[in-house]
C-alpha cells in the first residue's frame, strides 16, 4: 500500500529527538511501527515527519533499578520483556502477558512504549502496568516528568502525553514479600484481542491465609484501565481461597457501564469480568505463595 | 543526526548480497524487496500486518515486511525465502513442505516458511503447541494448517536425527 507522503529522520539521541518533536507539529516518534504503520496506511492520522527511535540505546534497555525494581525503556520490544531473565526474576508475569502478545513478528517489533502511547483500549499491557503501579517517565524538551501509569490512559487512544513531550521509560515498582501478580483475558482465540481482561496484585499477611492489600483493574469495561475500588475493599481482609476470591468478585464491575462493541454486550463484559477478575486475583494469591500454578489460566 | 527527508539512501544486505538503493521514505519494505529489487517470493497478502504472507528474517528477527518502512531497514541483513533454497536443492524445510502437503495455493508459503525457519533456529525440536504459536502470525486459508504442522514437525525431526548423526560422528572420531 501507498502511504501519504511522508518525511522520516532517524536522530542519533534523544535530544535530537526531542527537538524535532518540539518543533515539529506533525512529527510523531516511530518506535516499532506496528501499530502506526497501519495508522498511516489507513491515514486516519496525518504524520509529516516519523522520528525513528527505534536504535536509540537509551531507550532500549532493561535495568534493574536501586530498590529492585525495574526500568524499561520505551522502546524494549515485547519479545525482549518475554526473553529477559530480569523481567521474569521479579516480574514474571509481566514477562508473560507480553509473550502472549498476538504472534512472533508482532512482538518482534512491537515495544512497550508504543503500547502504552497508543492506549488502545484492547492492548495487553496497560491494565498489568497499572496493577504493579508502574509510573510512565516522560520527557519533553524543557523537562521531565513522572506519571503513574493509573493517571496516563486518559481514553480512547489518548494519553497524559503532551505535545512535544516522549515516554521514555517505564519504572515497575518491587513487588513487595508476600506479594504476587495475575493475568487473567476472555480472548477471542489464543493470544488475540480479548473482550475483557483483568490484571490483580495482592499482598498476604505473613501467614499467607488472608489478603493484606490487593489492586484489581479490569480492562475493556472501559475505554482505560479502571481499578475496581470497591471489589478491593471486599478482597482486603478476606480468605486466601478460591471461595472468598469467588464471593468478593460477585460484585466486580456491577457499578460501571461496560462498552458494548461486536463481540459482546455491556452485560454480558459485566458477568465475565468477574469471572476474569477472580482467575486473576486467584493466580496473584498463587504467585504470592511463591508458586506459578495457573498463572497461564484463562488465556492471555 | 540522519538526514531528514521524504527519500533516503539504504543499503542492506539480502540473502548474502548487499545492496543499496534511494527510496521514498513511504516505502514499505515488501515493496522495496518486491518492486525495488524484483524479489517476488515475498508475499502481499492483507498488508495490515494480519496474514503473515510477507514476513521475512530482518537482523535474525522474523518480521512482516508491510509493516516496516524500507529507510527502517537500512544497515540490515534480510533473509527472505529465496535464501532458503542452495543451488536449486530445496532446503529440508522446504522438501518437508513438498512431501507432507503443505501448501494448496501456495500464497501463504514463502511467509509459512520464514516463520518455521524463524521457529525451528530458535526451537529445534518444538512441540505441536510450539510449532502452532510459531506460525500463529500466519494465516493459511487452504490447508486448515494440520499439513503445515506435520511438515515443520517432520523437518524438526530431520534436522534432529542429523545433528544426532553428526554429535555420534564426532564422538566417534574423538
Amino acid at each position: 500500500m501507498l502511504l501519504e507522503q511522508v518525511e522520516y529522520v532517524r536522530p542519533e539521541s534523544v535530544g535530537d529527538a526531542l527537538e524535532i518533536l518540539a518543533s515539529d507539529e506533525g512529527a510523531a516518534p516511530l518506535a516499532g511501527g506496528q501499530s502506526l504503520v497501519n495508522v498511516l496506511k489507513n491515514r486516519v492520522a496525518s504524520v509529516d515527519v516519523l522520528v525513528d527511535i527505534s536504535r536509540l540505546a537509551e531507550l532500549s534497555s532493561i535495568a534493574r533499578t536501586a530498590d529492585g525494581g525495574l526500568s524499561i525503556g520505551a522502546c524494549v520490544t515485547y519479545d525482549a520483556l518475554d526473553r529477559s531473565p530480569e523481567v521474569r526474576a521479579s516480574h514474571w508475569m509481566l514477562g508473560e502477558v507480553a509473550a502472549h502478545i498476538e504472534d512472533q513478528q508482532i512482538r518482534n517489533k512491537g515495544t512497550i512504549g508504543g503500547n502504552c502511547c497508543l492506549s488502545d483500549p484492547t492492548n495487553n499491557l496497560p491494565p498489568i502496568l497499572v496493577a504493579l503501579g508502574a509510573v510512565m517517565e516522560l520527557r519533553s524538551r524543557t523537562g521531565e516528568r513522572s506519571v503513574p501509569a493509573v493517571d496516563f490512559f486518559k481514553g480512547y487512544f489518548a494519553t497524559a502525553l503532551e505535545p512535544g513531550e516522549l515516554l521514555v521509560s517505564v519504572t515497575v515498582p518491587p513487588i513487595p514479600e508476600h506479594s504476587g501478580a495475575g493475568y487473567a483475558s476472555l480472548a477471542v482465540g489464543a493470544d488475540a484481542k480479548a473482550l475483557v481482561r483483568a490484571a490483580a496484585r495482592v499482598t498476604l499477611d505473613g501467614s499467607g491465609a488472608t489478603i493484606a492489600d490487593s489492586c484489581l483493574v479490569l480492562a475493556r469495561v472501559a475505554h482505560v484501565p479502571v481499578r475496581d475500588a470497591e471489589a478491593e475493599a471486599r478482597l482486603n481482609g478476606a480468605d486466601a481461597t478460591e471461595e472468598a476470591v469467588r464471593a468478593a468478585c460477585a460484585g466486580v464491575a456491577d457499578g460501571m457501564q461496560p462498552i458494548a462493541d461486536v463481540h459482546g454486550s455491556s452485560e454480558y463484559r459485566r458477568q465475565m469480568a468477574k469471572v476474569t477478575a477472580r482467575r486473576a486475583v486467584v493466580q496473584a494469591i498463587a504467585a504470592a505463595r511463591g508458586s506459578r500454578n495457573g498463572s497461564t489460566a484463562g488465556g492471555k | 543526526m540522519g538526514e531528514r527527508g521524504t527519500s533516503h539512501s539504504v543499503t542492506v544486505e539480502v540473502n548474502g548480497e548487499k545492496v543499496s538503493r534511494i527510496v521514498a521514505a513511504r516505502q514499505l519494505l515488501v515493496h522495496f524487496l518486491r518492486d525495488t529489487l524484483g524479489l517476488t517470493g515475498t508475499h502481499i497478502g492483507c498488508d495490515t500486518g494480519n496474514c503473515g504472507a510477507c514476513s521475512v528474517i530482518v537482523d535474525g528477527k522474523l518480521v512482516k515486511s508491510c509493516m516496516i518502512l524500507a529507510p527502517q531497514a537500512d544497515g540490515a541483513t534480510i533473509e527472505t525465502v529465496e535464501s532458503l533454497a542452495q543451488d536449486g536443492a530445496l532446503s529440508p524445510l522446504q522438501e518437508s513442505f513438498h512431501e507432507h502437503h503443505g501448501l494448496q495455493c501456495g500464497y501463504c508459503t514463502p511467509g509459512m516458511l520464514m516463520s518455521a525457519t524463524y521457529l525451528l533456529r530458535q526451537n529445534p525440536e518444538p512441540t505441536d503447541e510450539e510449532i502452532r504459536r510459531g506460525i500463529r502470525g500466519n494465516v493459511c486459508r487452504c490447508t486448515g494448517y494440520v499439513n503445515i504442522v506435520e511438515a515443520i514437525r517432520e523437518a524438526s525431526r530431520g534436522q534432529a536425527t542429523e545433528r544426532r548423526s553428526v554429535q555420534a560422528t564426532a564422538g566417534e572420531e574423538v
